[in-house]
């Protein structure tokens, strides 16, 4: 913080410090809202499961300082065993001896809930990012052709080139990115603009996702069909320390460039030819901060599959609480998007138990946002006159 | 990490007196030379090899009827659209040698589309127009805070300024964007259709700023008007276009005329010079080829 620069010129006017703007108390209780979310839902995530403990013994395996202040547990984590062993110089056979149930939360159920966090993070800020760019604030970030992209190249993949099944996370990233840089090719004209480029998103979807149907036909057996429309409709089943890992990395990057993209963003809400006057390269700022999105959205698409509505409510719900802003807007995105997944995916992997008392099935994550969102926006559409003015 | 200010005097003192912008190092001279400039998907351009040199400044307006190709001039000075032929110079150097910031701490442009966050504050606006002086990590300087409320004090939007824009009339928005681009502090400034669309207390409003601009600061100022009257009292030189072409060009006195007024604007008029420049009272449109 910038101490003591919030008395700036004349009296009443806020600071214009650096990280003044963070101070805003909406975003702050904003921010803090979803962090409890998070942690709550984070909680109840360890404590149920097929392995039967108390919440007190779940919530002490969470901080059981065996794993949490081992460093040779934590590397094995974040970075994998091998590396971990190459660091550390641990040889023996097996890991430390733990309890099992902080095993079960360390291993199974926390990594669950990491993912969840990365992909809610993810997903926010590339819609919010998308919103921007199109000027359209119920853009989403498959607006640009990244969600069918990604579900051709997973459907593809499990149809036709089986053999690439091990690399269906790559595989399905960069099927969305590919069609991304379709769409902007198929838009661009002597530059570009946010109409061609949803246009273009749209003839760029309707073909992929046509094709991506008919490849279903061709599916052997129903094994196939629903591990396709797990990663169709967004899954965290069964995700460990591995997503954890291959989606880490890309999440730093493309949250810390869209963080210091955000004044960008701000001025290109300003109409084009505003920004251009303002020193803006709108095009190229444009292409960068949609492939930041892009990025964004393909490294949750790789662990968790298309997880539809994050990345078109969480930015809506955000700018109704902290203003359009986008240096607010953005942070905010950060944490109500964890939030949103990771309350959704309690909802996912519990919920059918609760409802049909099986403890057997899960749901995709992406039914359960599909199923708050839409009702959400069913609210929006009666509350607000100007829906879809950003 | 963050540059702190010291709580400053220096801003608000210079805030109430102090009009004009600061910092100017060109003389603020524009100039497009021979500008062949069309839309995509017309045939025919709109504009076919046309000059302009903005006289450094002085305020030009431009004025001609709907389709004239006035907007297409600015346009293409502001460097919005490319030309096909023919270049535009700032101070003398081509504008594409400039890089994007430079070129936008120098010449400054209202644009009409005013495509703007409703929940955006004023001050907020204002501060975008610093834009083009702020590096890519740097914080707001002084020198910022310092043209911030010069602007908005030209502007005469110091009441406005902790509104949101969602809740100002067209008048105010107006006023507001008219600061944002003056905390630009350019040498040169563009002004679209500035007072298009808005009530007659909003569009003396935008005029004495142009006024103020004019008398107390050396900034290079053209603008679009549709009120021949308006052009002829607030401009130092007065530019008359017709189908994509400049008819005439210079003082008020000698463009404003009742042959000027039915040869480009097809209105019979009569023109009476007073000391306060031209009045014009229109009396009928003239029909071409005898209808």
């Amino acid at each position: 913080m910038s101490g003591g620069a919030a008395t700036g010129h004349q009296e009443g006017h806020a600071g214009r410090g650096r990280l003044e703007w963070l101070r805003d108390p909406s975003l702050v209780g904003l921010c803090l809202a979803s962090l409890g979310v998070v942690v709550a839902g984070g909680l109840v995530q360890v404590t149920f499961g097929p392995f039967t403990m108390s919440p007190a013994r779940a919530w002490q395996g969470v901080v059981d300082p065996a794993v949490v202040l081992d460093t040779r547990w934590m590397l094995k984590f974040l970075l994998g065993e091998g590396p971990m062993r190459a660091v550390t110089g641990y040889a023996a056979p097996d890991m430390p001896a733990v309890e099992t149930g902080s095993l079960v939360v360390w291993t199974l159920r926390l990594p669950r809930v990491f993912v969840a966090v990365l992909v809610g993070m993810n997903l926010a800020v590339s819609g919010a990012i998308f919103q921007a760019v199109t000027r359209n604030e119920l853009a989403s970030p498959f607006i640009l052709g990244v969600s069918s992209g990604a579900g051709l190249a997973i459907l593809l993949t499990l149809v036709v080139f089986s053999g690439l099944t091990a690399l269906l996370p790559l595989v399905a990233a960069l099927g969305g990115a590919g069609a991304f840089l379709l769409v902007y090719a198929i838009a661009w004209k002597n530059g570009t603009s946010p109409v061609r480029l949803v246009l273009a998103g749209v003839v760029v979807s309707t073909v992929a996702q046509s094709l991506q149907t008919a490849m279903f036909l061709f599916a052997g057996d129903i094994g196939v069909v629903q591990t396709a429309i797990a990663w169709t409709t967004g899954s965290l089943t069964g995700v460990r320390w591995t997503q954890v890992r291959m989606v880490l990395p890309w999440t730093l990057v493309s949250m810390t460039l869209a963080v210091l993209g955000a004044r960008q963003l701000n001025v290109l809400l300003l109409g084009e030819e505003t920004a251009r006057s303002l020193g803006v390269s709108v095009e190229r700022v444009r292409f960068a901060l949609s492939g930041v999105a892009v990025l964004a959205a393909a490294a949750s698409i790789a662990v968790a599959g298309i997880v539809s509505f994050v990345g078109l409510v969480v930015p809506h719900v955000v700018r109704n609480v902290v203003g359009s802003d986008y240096k607010k807007l953005v942070v905010g995105c950060l944490f109500a998007g964890p939030a949103l997944l990771v309350a959704a995916d309690v909802g996912a992997r519990l919920g059918m138990a609760v409802l049909a008392g099986s403890d057997s099935g899960q749901l995709p994550v992406g039914i359960v946002t599909g199923l708050l969102g839409g009702p959400y926006f069913l609210y929006l559409m009666r509350r607000q006159q100007n829906l879809g003015e950003i | 990490m963050a540059i702190d200010r010291t709580p400053g005097s220096a801003a608000s003192a210079t805030a109430d007196d102090a009009p004009a912008p600061v910092d100017r190092d060109g003389a603020g001279e524009l100039a497009g030379e021979d500008l062949v400039v069309g839309y995509p998907g017309t045939d025919a351009p709109v504009l076919d090899g046309e000059s302009l040199t903005l006289e450094p400044g002085a305020v030009t307006a431009l004025v001609g009827p709907n389709g004239s190709g006035k907007s297409t001039l600015l346009r293409a000075l502001a460097t919005q659209l490319d030309p096909e032929t023919g270049s535009v110079l700032v101070d003398g150097q081509d504008v594409h040698a400039l890089d994007a910031k430079a070129l936008a701490r120098t010449l400054g442009l209202l644009s009409q589309e005013s495509a703007s966050p409703d929940s955006l504050t004023v001050e907020d606006l204002v501060y975008h127009g610093r834009y083009p002086h702020r590096g890519f990590f740097e914080a707001v300087t002084e020198s910022d805070q310092a043209a911030v409320d010069r602007a908005v004090s030209l502007a005469g939007v110091e009441h406005l300024r902790d509104r949101v824009l969602g809740s100002l009339s067209g008048g105010q928005k107006q006023l507001a964007w008219i600061a944002m681009v003056l905390a630009q502090e350019t040498d040169v400034l563009l002004l679209d259709e500035p007072t298009t669309f808005l009530d007659p207390h909003h569009q003396l409003e935008v005029l004495e700023i142009v006024e103020t601009l004019r008398a107390e600061s050396e900034v290079t100022v053209a603008l679009v008007l549709h009120d021949i009257e308006q052009a002829a009292r607030y401009a130092d030189r007065v530019v008359a276009l017709r189908d994509g072409e400049i008819q005439a060009r210079g003082p008020p006195d000698e463009v404003v005329t009742e042959r000027l007024l039915a040869d480009v604007f097809r209105v019979e008029a009569t023109v009476e010079h007073g000391p306060r420049g031209p009045t014009v009272t229109p009396e009928r449109p003239l029909h071409e080829d005898g209808a």
